[in-house]
């Protein structure tokens, strides 16, 4: 009796201890709480126009610059872009953006949560002194209601183009009791190198709130963005928009019919890539009723009509986050799938600008929790860029990748 | 001898309590396992699991519609996970959980960087969307539902899953 009492009595005792343990333990998709590289759980790659490496990376509460002159075997020592810790958007989605110009200026953008629920803040910053220091983050608008995912290109004349999602539009809503659903798609650009944007200007009301944004261009002041849109009766699937110019947005075309009506957020952003012939190639993810899973799609006419969706990965292995990139040599497309032990990562590559793709092949494999696959070419080579943090950091050239 | 140890065993068991059941009770680590804790805890039973998340908007939407039917149908099983992976969100999750009215709730929350694996411990093909609800019959059959769900229907699934116990 006694010794039942006592043996309940140590049990109930160590699962209080160890569920208190664990309750307050860092739960953290990182290998270590501090700011190098390997501790990161977000990096973003950039090759700059003078075949530098460039790397953005979230640790620590912190964003951190470092470059490697010898594609990514050795870095620069790290500098934070701020000085202190901050509050950084961890969504899934979430990352910093990096463009680098000709005149080896940094522009970077980033979100903070600006409140206890989660609303964001994109800030902005530059660095014109070769990364070595970085000005002061401002936010990319004045209006304070909540921006998240920021994307950033680099046009052909130098000029930085940004484009988010924007809440501001709900709070009007609801000052007019009307209900407004998502967010909408803003933009501006920076003449500078990203130490100055234009004033913010909306290119469609009531897209998806929670997913990345994709942006390339169709041709000089041309961005496209690519982003999962609500269509009538909450449909979250994606949606395409060509600028005719800097400053004016083209028509919206639907990019697929997948009938995923959802009120939930995804936290799945698609990705775009256009080749050098125009061809357009759209990856994402939907839990439609027509389609479930990854699909890709090319359009041959700048974005107005897309083909028949293409099945990527494993459905029953979780496929997600697919990536795709497009040069002269051929087009290529990268995701995870998760096997119940490991994620692996895939590519599929395409020598026809979409025709027709290859088998897919494993190219990286890891046993705990993982950045999204990023594909990344310095015009020669394509690489993948991957985050983990059982492996740490990985640049790796592609062989046999266009 | 005996006696003292029941006693330091006893003691013990006090000082921890308070800890053990603010931890239990508000809000559990959703771990590798925790999934089948939960189903093996509720099984026999038809049990609703709401997925949620913090930064999630229309899970802002839906919680407090939740407490609501929490309050309104007392007995009935119903889980909360929340499966956004935010650094150090336990307290943005109990103010959540404490604002909706459902503090007393069987709660858990995400507690493993690999959020791949607890998801796909808990179905394969989620991919994170959230808000999500599971419906677990009393057979074991699992009816998932993306979104905001329709609490009218989600209580008429509980009336049919009593019907049959009768």
């Amino acid at each position: 009796m006694i010794r039942t009492a006592t043996i309940a009595a140590i049990t109930l005792l160590l699962q209080g201890a160890a569920n208190a343990q664990m309750s307050h333990h860092h739960v953290s998709e990182s290998a270590c709480d501090t700011t190098e590289l390997r501790c990161a759980t977000k990096v973003t790659p950039a090759f700059a126009p003078d075949g530098r490496l460039w790397l953005a990376w979230m640790a620590g509460g912190r964003i951190l610059v470092a470059n490697s002159k010898d594609r990514g075997k050795t870095f620069s020592t790290p500098v934070a872009v701020v000085d202190r810790p901050l509050e950084l958007d961890w969504g899934p989605d979430a990352r910093p953006r990096m463009v680098i110009d000709r005149h080896n200026r940094i522009a970077i953008a980033f979100a903070i949560f600006r409140d206890k629920n989660f609303n964001g803040e994109v800030l902005y910053t530059r660095s014109v002194d070769g990364g070595h220091s970085f000005t002061k983050p401002e936010p990319i608008t004045p209006n304070t209601e909540s921006q998240r995912f920021a994307q950033l290109a680099l046009d052909a004349d130098g000029s930085v183009f940004v484009a988010w999602l924007d809440k501001r539009n709900r709070a009007q809503a609801r000052a007019a009791n009307r209900i407004y659903k998502g967010a909408a798609l803003f933009f501006a650009w920076s003449k500078d190198g990203g130490g100055t944007y234009s004033e913010a200007r909306m290119v469609r009301d009531s897209t998806c709130e929670c997913c990345r944004i994709s942006v390339a261009f169709a041709g000089p002041g041309r961005p496209a963005v690519l982003f999962r849109n609500i269509f009538p009766g909450s449909v979250r699937d994606h949606a395409i928009v060509t600028f005719k110019d800097q400053a004016t947005p083209g028509e919206v075309h639907r990019v697929s019919q997948d009938g995923w009506k959802t009120e939930a957020c995804p936290h799945q952003g698609p990705s775009l890539a256009i080749s050098p012939k125009g061809t357009y190639h759209a990856v994402w993810f939907t839990g439609g009723e027509v389609r479930k899973g990854l699909f890709y799609a090319r359009s041959a006419d700048s974005g107005e009509t897309f083909s028949e969706p293409m099945a990527i990965g494993r459905l029953d292995r979780n496929a997600s986050r697919p990536y795709v990139v497009a040069s002269a040599s051929g087009t290529a497309i990268a995701w995870k799938e998760f096997d119940g032990e490991k994620t692996a990562v895939k590519l599929i590559t395409s020598g026809d600008d979409g025709k027709t793709w290859s088998q897919p092949r494993v190219i990286a494999a890891t046993v705990d929790a993982s950045d999204h696959p990023l594909l990344v070419s310095d015009g020669h080579d394509l690489f993948l860029s991957w985050m983990t943090k059982a492996d740490g950091y990985h640049i790796t050239p592609i062989d046999g990748a266009p | 001898m005996k006696r003292h140890l029941l006693l330091f065993a006893l003691a013990l068991t006090v000082s921890f309590l308070p800890q053990y059941l603010a931890a239990a009770d508000q809000l559990r680590a959703f771990q590798r396992g925790s999934w089948q804790t939960i189903l093996h805890a509720h099984a026999g039973r038809p049990m609703m699991v709401n997925f949620w998340g913090v930064t999630c908007a229309p899970c802002k939407v839906e919680l407090p519609l939740l407490g609501k039917f929490v309050r309104d149908n007392p007995g009935l099983d119903v889980v909360t996970v929340n499966a956004d992976l935010v650094p150090n969100a336990r307290e943005a999750v109990l103010s959540m959980l404490r604002k909706t009215g459902l503090l007393s709730t069987e709660n858990w929350t995400f507690s493993d960087g690999f959020v791949e694996r607890l998801r796909f411990e808990i179905d394969p093909a989620w991919q994170g969307d959230i808000p999500r609800t599971m419906l677990i019959a009393r057979d074991g059959k699992v009816t998932t539902l993306e979104g905001i769900v329709d609490l009218a229907k989600v209580k008429k699934w509980f009336e049919a899953q009593m019907n049959e116990t009768k």
